[in-house]
C-alpha cells in the first residue's frame, strides 16, 4: 500500500502543485539557466528553479548537504506528513529507507575533486567528502527521522528507484519492516551535463532565450532532475491504523536486458518479458490495464524498443495506443521512477489519469509537435509502469487502485 | 524464517583480485600467512599527500585477459571485477550457455566504479586539452560492473548494484541471498569491485582517517585506515540447484542483517547500538545461537573510533563470556580498506576460514588497546573448529550489514 507521497520536481514543488501540471501536460523542460551550456550542443532539461530547503528544514541540517540529499530529505517529510505516520509511536527498526540514484551528488564529486586539482593533495575540501557518496541521501533520510531499519541505496543508471521500489515491495512482503520509505533523486549538475553531452547522448536541441523548448522525440536524452519519496506499507499494517491509501503495487518484476554500455536492449525482449510477468503477477490482462507509463525519454532507442514490446505485448499496433512518457514532461534521471509512480498514484487520488500521447509519436515523428490528451478524466483502475535502461535491465510494476 | 520453507543458500563458487592474491588460492595462502598488501602507489601521484600508501594491486596487467578494444573502454574497477567474475564463474561450474542465463540474477555492491576513469577524463579537461576522451566515461557509473557481466555472461535474471560506501558488497550479498530464499532464481551472482583513485584517497586523507604506516586494526597506537583495492565475486545457489548440478559447496549462508545507525554521516554511534543490533538481528534470523559462532570477521578498520566500538558491540550481542572465546580478526590488516568491495573480499576469507578450519590473523597487531580486549588472532593465523563465522561491514552513512556462513550444510 502507497500511503504518502512527497515531491520535489521541475513541474512543481510538492504533490498537488506536481499533480496539477501533470494533469495539464505542463512540461517542465526549459532552457537551463543554472549554469552556462554555451559550449555544449544543448542547452534544455527539466530542472528545478524554485526550491527552497529551508521551507522543509532548518538551514543547520541542510548546511552541509548536496542539493540532492536537500531534495530527498524535503520530499520524505512530506511524504511521512501525507502517511500521517507518527514514528516516535514505532518501533524505528521496522521502517526501512530505500533510494534510487544514479549518481547520488554528482556535484560534490566535482567540487571534491576541483577543490583537490587547484590546492593539491593538501588542500581537498574534507567537508566536501562525505556526500560523495551515493548513499549519503538515504543516510540524511535515516539519521533526520532517526529510522534505524535497513538503508540502502541503490544505483542502475535509469533503473535505480525501480528497484528500490521492487525491493521495498519483497521486504514488507515478507515482514522484515511494516514500512518502507522508498525514494528515487537525482540533480541536473554541469559536471553531469557536461559528461552527457561529451558522449553525445543529449537531445541536439538549443532553446535560445526566450523560445519555447520542444525537443523531439527520437533526436537524444533530455536530462531531468528532482526527488519523489513514497511512503509504502504492508497492507495489514496500514488497514490496523486504518491509513488513507493511493493505491496497491500489485506486481514488481525486475529483468535484466543484454546491451553494451551506454545503449539500451536491442529489442527489448527482456522488457517485454518483465511486463507480461508483472501482469500475470498481478492476475491482470492486458485488456484490464488502462494507463500505460512508458519510460522514453526522447532517446530514440528506448521509444523504439518500448514501441516494439507495447505491440507484442498489448497485441494492439502501436496507432491503436495511447500511453504517458511522463519523462517528456519532466526530464530523465535515475531516480524518476518513484515519480512516475507517484503520477500514476496521484491519478487514482484524483480520479483522473495522467495526460496520454499517442504511442505512435514515441517514433518520433519529425516536425510533428507533442500532442497531449489531458482530458482522460474517469476512474482509473489499473496502470502499469515500465522502464528500461542504458546498459540493460527493465522493470515493469502494476499499480491497482485499491 | 523456517529453513523449512525456504531453500538453503550455499556458495558454490568464489572469484577474487586482491593485493595478496589474484586468485582464491593465491588469497587464501596471503591471507593464512599473513601476507600484507599495503605499499607504496604506483597509480598515481602522491606527492603532497601525507599518507602515501595502499593495498593496490600490483604484478598484474587487468588489460591482458581481454580484448584490447574492449578493454580500452572499462574502467580498472570493471577490469578487477571481471576478473574475479571469470574466477567465480568456472569455480562454480557454470557455463551460462548450458545453464540458461536467465536463472541467473546478478546483485553488485559498488564503491566508487570508474571515478580513476572519470578523474583521467576531468584532469584533461581541467587542464584545457582539447581533445578528452569521452569513452572514459562509459564505464564512470559503479553499475558498469553489474552491466558488463551481465552482458559477457548474457544473465537476464534481476540485476541491482547496492551502493551503501564500505557495506555495500555485504549488503549485496544479503541482497542475492533474498533472491534465492524468495525461490525468485537459483543462482545469483554477488560481490563487489573497487580501484584506488584519487577522490577516495583525496577524501580519506583530507579526513585524517588513514595511517601514515600499515594500518594496525585494535592495536593502541592505530592511527587509521589503509585503503586497498579489489575484487570479490560469489556465486550464490539454492542448494537444491547445485546438489542437481553436483557442484562443490564451499559454505552455507544463514542469513544476514542490514540497518542504520541514524546517527552521523561519518561517524559511528557512540553507544554501537546499531553495530550490536545488526549482529544481534543476524543471529536470530539465521537461528544461530551467540556461542555457536566461533570465528568473527571484524570490520575491523584501524581507526580510533571503529575498533573499541565494534569491540563494544561484539560483546553486548555475545555476552563477555562468548565474546572471549570467539577468534574475532580484521582482513583489513592485509588487503587494506577496499571500501565497495571490502564486504565481498571479507566475506570471501570468512568463508576460506570455515574451509580451511583456520582463523586469518590480524597483523600489525603487537600492543593491544586496553579497550579493544578480545582474542583478534594477532600476527599469525590460527587452526579452529569453526562451526559458524560471522562478517561485518559498518559504512559511512551508518549503514551497517553483518553476514553469517556456516560450513558445508549446518
Amino acid at each position: 500500500m502507497v500511503t504518502g507521497i512527497g515531491i520535489i520536481s521541475p513541474i512543481g514543488i510538492g504533490r498537488e502543485a506536481f499533480w496539477t501540471n501533470v494533469a495539464k501536460g505542463q512540461t517542465g523542460i526549459k532552457r537551463i539557466t543554472s549554469f552556462d551550456t554555451s559550449s555544449f550542443h544543448s542547452d534544455i532539461g527539466g530542472c528545478i528553479e524554485d526550491f527552497e530547503p529551508r521551507e522543509f528544514m532548518s538551514p543547520s541540517v541542510y548546511r552541509r548537504m548536496g542539493r540532492v540529499s536537500r531534495m530527498v530529505l524535503a520530499a520524505s517529510i512530506e511524504a511521512l506528513d501525507d502517511s500521517g505516520l507518527v514514528l516516535d509511536t514505532m518501533d524505528r527498526e521496522t521502517v526501512a529507507v530505500f533510494v534510487g540514484t544514479a549518481y547520488g551528488s554528482s556535484c560534490h564529486v566535482e567540487n571534491f575533486y576541483v577543490s583537490f586539482l587547484v590546492n593539491g593533495a593538501r588542500g581537498a575540501q574534507p567537508f566536501l567528502f562525505p556526500e560523495t557518496v551515493p548513499n549519503a541521501p538515504a543516510s540524511h533520510i535515516g539519521i533526520f527521522h532517526k529510522i534505524t531499519g535497513p538503508n540502502i541505496t541503490f544505483c542502475q543508471n535509469e533503473l535505480s528507484a525501480e528497484i528500490a521500489l521492487s525491493y521495498a515491495r519483497d521486504i514488507l512482503l515478507h515482514g522484515v519492516a511494516n514500512v518502507a520509505l522508498v525514494g528515487g533523486v537525482d540533480e541536473l549538475s554541469p559536471i553531469l551535463f557536461q559528461c552527457y553531452d561529451a558522449l553525445g547522448a543529449l537531445n541536439s536541441i538549443k532553446g535560445g532565450e526566450g523560445q519555447a523548448v520542444k525537443p523531439k522525440p527520437g533526436c537524444g536524452l533530455v536530462l531531468g532532475e528532482g526527488a519523489c519519496v513514497l511512503v509504502l506499507e504492508r497492507g495489514d499494517f496500514a488497514a490496523e491504523r486504518r491509513a488513507q491509501t493511493y493505491g496497491v503495487i500489485k506486481s514488481g518484476v525486475m529483468r535484466g536486458g543484454i546491451a553494451s554500455l551506454g545503449h539500451y536492449e536491442q529489442e527489448g525482449d527482456q522488457m517485454g518479458l518483465a511486463m507480461a510477468m508483472a501482469m500475470e503477477q498481478a492476475d491482470v490482462t492486458p485488456d484490464a490495464v488502462d494507463g500505460i507509463h512508458v519510460s522514453a525519454n526522447f532517446s530514440g532507442e528506448l521509444e523504439r524498443m518500448e514501441c516494439r514490446q507495447l505491440e507484442k505485448t498489448f497485441g494492439k499496433h502501436i496507432t491503436d495506443l495511447r500511453v504517458t512518457p511522463l519523462k517528456y514532461l519532466t526530464g530523465d534521471y535515475g531516480g524518476a521512477g518513484a515519480l512516475r509512480a507517484a503520477a500514476i498514484l496521484m491519478g487514482f487520488r484524483h480520479q483522473s489519469s495522467p495526460p496520454t500521447i499517442a504511442a505512435a509519436m514515441l517514433q518520433g515523428v519529425v516536425g510533428r509537435p507533442l500532442k497531449w490528451d489531458c482530458g482522460t478524466i474517469g476512474k482509473s483502475r489499473c496502470a502499469l509502469m515500465t522502464t528500461s535502461t542504458f546498459g540493460g535491465g527493465s522493470s515493469s510494476f502494476v499499480f491497482a487502485n485499491e | 524464517m523456517s529453513s523449512d520453507i525456504f531453500p538453503k543458500v550455499v556458495i558454490t563458487g568464489l572469484g577474487i583480485i586482491t593485493s595478496i592474491g589474484k586468485s582464491v588460492a593465491e588469497f587464501g595462502e596471503g591471507l593464512l600467512a599473513g601476507t600484507c598488501g599495503i605499499g607504496p602507489i604506483s597509480l598515481f601521484d602522491t606527492s603532497g599527500f601525507p599518507i602515501t600508501r595502499a593495498a593496490q594491486v600490483k604484478n598484474c596487467d587487468l588489460k591482458d585477459t581481454l580484448d584490447e578494444r574492449e578493454a580500452k573502454r572499462m574502467s580498472r574497477c570493471d577490469l578487477l571485477g571481471l576478473m574475479a567474475a571469470r574466477e567465480a564463474m568456472a569455480d562454480a561450474g557454470l557455463d551460462p550457455t548450458k545453464v540458461g542465463g536467465s536463472d541467473i540474477g546478478i546483485v553488485l555492491g559498488g564503491g566508487a566504479g570508474g571515478m580513476l576513469s572519470w578523474e583521467k577524463y576531468r584532469r584533461s579537461l581541467w587542464s584545457g586539452k582539447i581533445r578528452t576522451r569521452p569513452s572514459l566515461l562509459f564505464s564512470c557509473a559503479c553499475c558498469s560492473l553489474t552491466d558488463l557481466i551481465a552482458n559477457r555472461y548474457r544473465l537476464t535474471g534481476p540485476r541491482a548494484t547496492v551502493a551503501t560506501a564500505c557495506s555495500s558488497s555485504s549488503t549485496s550479498i544479503g541482497m542475492a541471498f533474498d533472491l534465492i530464499r524468495a525461490r525468485v532464481h537459483e543462482i545469483v551472482i554477488t560481490g563487489g569491485s573497487e580501484a584506488l583513485s584519487e577522490v577516495t584517497f583525496a577524501g580519506f586523507n583530507a579526513l585524517r582517517l588513514m595511517d601514515p604506516a600499515d594500518c594496525r586494526p585494535f592495536d593502541k597506537n592505530r592511527k587509521g585506515l589503509s585503503l586497498g583495492e579489489g575484487a570479490a565475486i560469489l556465486v550464490l545457489e539454492n542448494y537444491e540447484s547445485a546438489r542437481r548440478r553436483g557442484a562443490a559447496i564451499y559454505a552455507e549462508m544463514l542469513g544476514y542483517a542490514t540497518n542504520s545507525d541514524a546517527f552521523h554521516m561519518t561517524s559511528p554511534d557512540p553507544e554501537a547500538m546499531g553495530m550490536s543490533r545488526v549482529m544481534a538481528m543476524a543471529l536470530e534470523r539465521s537461528g544461530v545461537d551467540a556461542n555457536e559462532v566461533d570465528y568473527l570477521n571484524a570490520h575491523g578498520t584501524g581507526t580510533k573510533t571503529n575498533d573499541p566500538l565494534e569491540t563494544k558491540a561484539i560483546k553486548r550481542t555475545f555476552g563477555e563470556k562468548c565474546a572471549r572465546r570467539l577468534a574475532v580478526s580484521s582482513t583489513k590488516s592485509m588487503v587494506g580498506h577496499c571500501l565497495g568491495a571490502g564486504g565481498a573480499i571479507e566475506a570471501t576469507a570468512t568463508i576460506l576460514a570455515l574451509c580451511e578450519q583456520v582463523v586469518p590473523p590480524t597483523v600489525h597487531l603487537e600492543e593491544p588497546d586496553p579497550e579493544c580486549d578480545l582474542d583478534y588472532v594477532p600476527g599469525k593465523s590460527r587452526p579452529l573448529a569453526i562451526r559458524i563465522a560471522m562478517s561485518n561491514s559498518f559504512a559511512f552513512g551508518g549503514n551497517n550489514t553483518s553476514l553469517i556462513f556456516c560450513k558445508g550444510q549446518k
